[in-house]
């Protein structure tokens, strides 16, 4: 009896500990969904207050209008989706190689990847502008995934990830018949899941928000990605259109908050199965 | 029938040898416990038969085929790890079928009906379809041993299968391991550092150390005859006791003179005495061997006692009745139960032979 008052109390102390910080998270989502219904007047009129007087529903269609949304919005799924199939193909061999394989230069070739991370992605630019270009792919969505299809951070969290599971493990693998891809299969994989979907968030994210590198290596219209459109609408002649962009920018967005809708409870969960054991 | 043949088995790393030319034959049908402290290679000779370690050098034979190459799956064993080694995102039911599905031709409901049945034996069929996680010490160890059991392999290997179970579950599956072994008639490797598993356990012992093989024998064979002074002191408990020769047992040293020989009138000879080889008087016995000493402390188990005596600078054990009337600081004489005696070389630690 105690001990449940005192979780309840516990918890609920907690609680508004959280909530400010919650609200405070929130604050720019609630205000980029309002502003994106309102009229271009209301926004820079103090005494219209915070809410819209009339819903202006129209800025979306209007938003989406200003440039092929639509087209995009494929080209944002192609990028974001090929990268990360490529990133997981990747990072899982790679990492698999680096924990559980003895080769001459293990360590040297695992110090030059998390080198990788540590340079500013902006530094590769020029030169992968460069390969990019050699290879002819310019102006093409491979040229929006081919530079990204490794990943240094993506390798080193994995390899950490798989020097975690049992040797025995690996072992009893072995005697159950399994060679390195079915152990890596069979075993590996299921047991670093909450690590891949970690990884995966992470990927989709800064790869569906990317704006400078497609911005370098794309022109036309076909090959263009959401961020993109939305430089577009900031651009715009006479200034920031904001009700627009806010609305262009939800639509942006929305994906993304799914899919961590989606995620974010197996993410909890399966974090949660790993601390139980 | 020689089920396994260890022939000049060798472990080498660039550093160190970990087995140094191992020959053992393990019979068809015998519970074989490799037994010794850690760092001895035990671990390492049972993960070469595994196939889990490269064998240096030599050659391995499983049930007359040499295998020393084979790969793990191709040698017709299997492995029940210390850690259990479950697949944790696998049900039991899986964990057990896993490797026959993969490397057997059985069909499915072959697979079906060995795991049931190995599962009915080892009474965890209500647990067929948890995780390991949902598992007690005690079941996950069952399951071990059931993945081992549905493969039905020529040997099953043990790597110290009970050290993670508390004292009271470790007497139990020990139980259970043994009805196992005559029910079923398997060819068992077993490794431990526990002696008292070996001795209770094992049809022959071998006994290790340092990467060599001291000693290969029935349990009761090896406690009474040990090979040497390393094998005497590890297996026992508590531990032999070891009694020098001094140069002023004048009729001592005649009847050691006599039995072994003058390579036992070296100096740095020892003689081993078991706790319940050496008997306490309160006056000297007209014996070749009597040792004056002083008792330090009295244990009172109940059932028994063990005294222990200090005789020069060493203390000796003595096992004697619960009630005996010892206490603390009396003299007393220790007299050795002759035909028990061992006498060790002081230079090799090898127990010499009597010249009968």
């Amino acid at each position: 009896m105690i001990g449940t008052r005192f979780f309840f109390a516990r918890s609920r102390w907690m609680h508004w500990l959280l909530l400010p910080a919650m609200l405070l998270w929130l604050s720019p989502l609630a205000w980029m969904l309002v502003t994106s219904f309102k009229t271009r007047a209301e926004i820079f009129d103090p005494a219209a207050g915070v809410l819209p007087q009339v819903l202006q529903w129209g800025n979306y269609p209007a938003a989406l209008a200003v440039a092929p949304f639509g087209t995009y919005l494929i080209n944002s799924l192609m990028v974001t989706g090929g990268i990360l199939i490529a990133q997981l193909t990747t990072i899982t061999l790679a990492a698999y190689a680096f924990a559980r394989l003895r080769f001459p230069g293990r360590d040297l070739l695992f110090g030059l990847f998390l080198l990788q991370v540590m340079f500013p992605i902006y530094a590769t630019f020029l030169t992968n502008f460069i390969t990019v270009r050699e290879l002819g792919l310019l102006n093409s969505l491979w040229a929006l995934m081919v530079p990204f299809i490794a990943s240094g951070y993506g390798t080193f969290m994995l390899r950490q990830a798989f020097r975690q599971v049992p040797q025995d493990l690996a072992d009893a693998a072995r005697l159950d018949g399994c060679g390195h891809w079915a152990t890596l299969w069979h075993v590996y994989l299921p047991l670093v899941k909450p690590t891949l979907i970690a990884f995966g968030m992470i990927s989709v994210v800064t790869h569906w928000n990317d704006y400078m590198w497609p911005l370098l290596v794309t022109n036309s219209e076909s090959v263009r990605t959401l961020p993109i459109g939305l430089g577009l609408l900031a651009k715009a002649d006479s200034g920031a259109d904001w009700p627009r962009l806010m609305a262009a920018t939800m639509v942006v967005i929305a994906p993304l908050m799914l899919l961590f809708l989606i995620f974010q409870r197996r993410f909890v969960d399966s974090f949660m199965h790993a601390g139980l054991k | 029938m020689t089920a396994i043949s260890l022939q000049g088995i060798s472990k080498r790393y660039p550093d160190h040898v970990a087995v140094d030319r191992l020959d053992l034959d393990v019979q068809a049908g015998e519970f074989m416990v490799l037994v010794g402290p850690s760092g001895c290679g035990k671990s390492t000779t049972l993960r070469m038969i595994a196939g889990l370690e490269d064998i240096s050098e030599g050659r391995l034979l499983i049930g007359g085929r040499d295998v020393t190459h084979a790969e793990p799956h191709e040698r017709d064993i299997a492995m029940v790890f210390q850690s259990y080694a479950l697949y944790p995102h696998m049900t039991v039911y899986m964990n057990m079928a896993f490797g026959l599905l993969r490397a057997s031709k059985l069909t499915r409901s072959e697979v079906d009906q060995r795991v049931n049945e190995a599962a009915s034996r080892l009474q965890i069929t209500e647990l067929l379809q948890r995780r390991p996680n949902e598992l007690s010490g005690g079941q996950r160890q069952r399951v071990a041993i059931g993945r081992a059991l549905v493969r039905k392999p020529k040997v099953f290997l043990f790597d110290e299968p009970l050290s993670n179970l508390d004292a009271k579950l470790r007497t139990h599956m020990r139980g259970e391991l043994e009805r196992l072994h005559a029910e079923l008639g398997i060819t068992i490797v077993y490794v431990t550092h526990d002696q008292v598993e070996a001795m209770t356990l094992g049809t022959r012992i071998a006994v290790m150390d340092r990467g060599h093989l001291r000693q290969v024998g029935a349990p009761m064979e090896v406690y009474r005859r040990p090979a040497n002074r390393f094998v005497a002191s590890f297996i026992g408990s508590p531990e032999m006791n070891f009694l020098p020769v001094s140069e002023d047992m004048a009729e001592g040293r005649a009847w050691l003179n006599h039995h072994y020989g003058a390579a036992s009138l070296q100096p740095g000879t020892v003689l081993g005495l078991r706790p319940e080889e050496l008997l306490i008087s309160s006056v000297e016995v007209a014996a070749p061997w009597s040792w004056p000493g002083v008792v330090q402390r009295v244990e009172r188990l109940g059932a028994e006692a063990y005294a222990q005596i200090r005789v020069g600078t060493a203390d000796v054990l003595v096992r004697t009745e619960a009630d005996a009337a010892l206490e603390a600081s009396k003299p007393v004489f220790l007299t050795p139960e002759l035909s028990r005696l061992r006498v060790f070389d002081g230079q090799t630690g090898a127990t010499l032979a009597t010249r009968e």
